[in-house]
């Protein structure tokens, strides 16, 4: 089928102005909609990143987070002695009973204050979790009231760059260290000793106990006996699940994506609708004489389709490189974003990620509006008798 | 043929583009005021005059942090202190539900009677539920939502505390601003915990506003270098200090509203330059019978003006009908409460819709007034 495309490129030049209205309109809503898409991304990612396929949680039957569980120390040592737990080099068993409390700590921006969450981990629990590394200082010395930031956090609270103290009550920590927890939960979290922690907060009892078994055979066997152990009343899962499952900080903000998405999106149509009526309209006697031409009726309507999801294609493209240019400029000047879990009630750090395929994502979902809003315009178009088409001023 | 009926013809004449203009203008309007209440709703908290008598006291270290029970004598003793009771929030999950959808608090009965100002007893006796340690005082909005009356039971499964609680309702109030709480003995939640001898917070009533701050002042000496230091705050100031823990929420819903507006401006501005375009040579015939340039360009802002006026009304009322009419609380699964289209939020939208008007006018008015009589009416299309 011949398409006289060259027709409708140049037509596109010459009519700039509304082309451009047109294309940026598209762009706004692109760019909305893929910043959007990629912050629920961040936020899904840092929980979901987080763990070691090889590692157990265990926490409270009935609590939905480590923060809100509890462990008792008879209950950790029943723990500690289950077969299938691996030892190290010492041949003792790889397992650590943490603490996490709330703390609440003054923002930066000096804008009120916000809860960070404080986890007390021993030794074990350091080298169970090889995810996180020192930036910056030292680790704690056990035994001290010192702590270990992540650097993401440290950015988003005053008092939290090496040197400064955070206040936890009458107790005041030394922050002596910065680490990166690669984009994992721990980037919203603070270090301390274990058993100072457990002094400080006056706890007999632990949160939670992050355990490594032997191999695969003996996970499974001790998840399954410990869930079925009625005397304890602990639910253990695998650490990665665990965290998969914390993500329901994102669903909100995916709740707006969608919902503006849409939105948008019928403006978009509607705007993009306008526009290739008009240019319909305005080229009545051009499409006749192109009917004269010989070009057929399924021609017209594709090459109407054609200009109009390029058009909104150019703006995909745009929005969508807007986007990155946001996400770009957030990376460079290492801007945190931070907002509460609804499950832990501790701030969450997360960075949103545009990637490649939200991008494509981006792109296609404005050829979608663009195909949509000129399918109608297009139908027009080819339906117009040759005649009075010709006729027509 | 007045003025006023060649505008409103005009505007009418090519009538799918009237509709596409109005009906974009509509639902960016709609959008943006939904944007809007959205942002208030999750910035500031509903209103309730009572809410600057009442102070929350939390340990300073965080709210998950308990204090002890024994600070209740010390708290009591504080001049301008008229009621205080324990005020634990329990944060279990009802029947077999997996999220906490409303919130249920121990307190102490015969004490947290004189906090409730607003509310009122709505069905059932406050006397009862004093009587019966394990009765319940719930909201009518959480009996209507789950079809409950006086007499049944409510089972939580603890998220926070290792215990479940059955209770049975005896009474229920109504009116206050969150008609959705669920109050139990906190001799109770003591006795299923083994008397740790803690409490959440403290809930306590000042003398009258003006004495707040001292009061506030007050209760934060009083704890000074003990082992569970407090913060002391209105109940708003609290309800605010959890809203800041949303973060950078505020500036999102900003900048999308920025965005929207900015998208609106975009489809008004080309479709009016479009619809004057094609009337180039219409308008250089009234030019040349002698209709002024301030009379041409009259004419073309009251129709871009009228379609956004209308694209306004249609957007901001109907986003106002759907907010007003749908069960919010249903739809949102208890996250909102309140999704209340201010007057001040509808006139922001109608502002923006006008300024539209008006600026989506000054491009094509600009360009007929710079074209001549002759050029205009040797335009083609």
């Amino acid at each position: 089928m011949a398409l006289p495309l060259r027709y409708n490129f140049r037509n596109v030049l010459v009519r700039w102005r509304t082309t451009v209205f047109t294309i940026l309109g598209i762009a706004a809503v692109v760019a909305v909609f893929v910043l959007l898409r990629g912050m629920a991304r961040g936020i899904e990612r840092s929980s979901g990143n987080t763990g070691d396929p090889r590692n157990i949680l265990v926490v409270r039957k009935g609590s939905q987070a480590e923060s809100g569980s509890l462990v008792t120390g008879e209950q950790f040592r029943t723990l500690r002695y289950f077969d299938g737990i691996a030892k190290n080099e010492r041949g003792e068993p790889v397992i650590s009973a943490e603490l996490v409390m709330i703390v609440s700590a003054p923002r930066r921006a000096g804008a009120g204050e916000a809860n960070t969450l404080l986890r007390g981990v021993t030794a074990g629990g350091m080298e169970l979790r090889p995810q996180v590394t020192l930036k910056e200082g030292r680790w704690f010395v056990p035994g001290k009231r010192e702590v270990v930031v992540a650097q993401r956090l440290a950015s988003r609270f005053a008092g939290f760059e090496i040197g400064g103290t955070i206040k936890a009550g009458p107790d005041r920590l030394t922050v002596v260290g910065h680490f990166d927890g690669t984009g994992s939960a721990f980037d919203s979290e603070a270090w301390m000793d274990a058993d100072e922690a457990r002094s400080i907060f006056d706890r007999d009892t632990y949160s939670s106990v992050l355990l490594r078994p032997r191999d695969e055979a003996a996970l499974t066997n001790l998840v399954a006996r410990i869930q079925a152990d009625k005397r304890l009343s602990l639910r253990a899962e695998r650490e990665v699940d665990y965290y998969s499952k914390q993500t329901m900080t994102a669903v909100p903000i995916k709740y707006l994506a969608g919902m503006l998405g849409v939105a948008m999106s019928i403006g978009a149509v509607f705007a993009a609708m306008n526009t290739m009526y008009a240019s319909v309209a305005a080229r009545t006697r051009e499409i006749g004489t192109l009917r004269v031409l010989g070009f057929s009726r399924a021609a017209i309507v594709v090459c109407f389709l054609v200009e109009g999801s390029f058009l909104a294609m150019l703006g995909g493209i745009l929005g969508s490189a807007l986007a990155w240019g946001v996400y770009a400029f957030v990376v460079v000047r290492g801007i945190n974003f931070g907002t509460m879990d609804f499950q832990s009630f501790a701030e969450t750090v997360f960075q949103f990620r545009v990637t490649p395929d939200l991008m494509l994502l981006g792109v296609l979902f404005s050829v979608a509006i663009g195909l949509a809003g000129s399918l109608f315009p297009a139908l027009r178009a080819a339906r117009l008798p040759v005649i009075s088409a010709l006729r027509s001023l | 043929m007045t003025f006023a009926s060649f505008i409103a013809k005009n505007a009418l004449r090519n009538k799918r583009r009237a509709l596409l203009t109005v009906v974009s203008v509509a639902v960016s309007c709609g959008l943006l005021v939904t944007l809007l209440t959205l942002q208030r709703e999750l910035t500031v908290p509903p209103e309730s005059e009572a809410a600057s008598l009442r102070v929350i006291v939390r340990n300073k270290v965080s709210l998950a942090q308990p204090l002890p029970a024994k600070q209740l004598s010390v708290v009591e003793k504080i001049p301008g202190v008229v009621a205080v009771s324990p005020f634990t929030y329990f944060g279990g999950n009802f029947r077999e539900e997996t999220v906490t959808s409303f919130a249920q608090f121990a307190v102490d009965p015969a004490r947290f009677r004189d906090l409730i100002v607003e509310g009122k007893i709505a069905d059932g006796s406050y006397d009862d539920f004093i009587k019966d340690r394990t009765s319940c005082f719930v909201g009518a909005d959480t009996m209507k939502r789950y079809g409950l009356k006086i007499g049944d039971k409510m089972r939580f499964t603890g998220t926070i505390y290792p215990v479940d609680l059955d209770l049975k309702i005896l009474a229920v109030f109504q009116g206050t601003v969150d008609d959705r709480g669920v109050f139990f003995h906190h001799k109770l939640l003591d006795e299923l915990m083994g008397n740790p001898g803690t409490v959440g917070t403290w809930y306590l009533r000042v003398a009258s506003a003006d004495v707040a701050n001292d009061v506030i002042a007050r209760v934060d000496k009083a704890f000074e270098n003990s082992s569970a230091e407090v913060r002391a705050e209105t109940e708003r100031a609290f309800q605010m200090g959890f809203i800041s823990m949303l973060g950078n929420v505020k500036m999102l819903i900003g900048s999308i509203s920025a965005v929207v507006v900015f998208t609106l401006v975009l489809v008004t501005v080309s479709t009016m330059s479009m619809a004057i375009r094609e009337r180039f040579r219409e308008l250089a015939v009234l030019k040349a019978l002698g209709f002024k340039r301030t009379e041409l360009f009259g004419f073309i802002l009251a129709e871009s003006f009228g379609l956004a006026a209308l694209g306004a009304l249609v957007g901001i009322g109907g986003s106002w009908a759907f907010w007003t009419l749908i069960d919010l609380q249903k739809l949102t699964n208890g996250f909102l409460l309140y999704f209340e289209v201010t007057p001040r939020i509808m006139a922001t939208g109608a502002t923006v819709a006008a300024l539209l008007g008006i600026v989506s006018a000054i491009g094509p008015a600009l360009a007929v007034a710079r074209t001549s009589v002759v050029e205009g009416l040797k335009t083609l299309d």
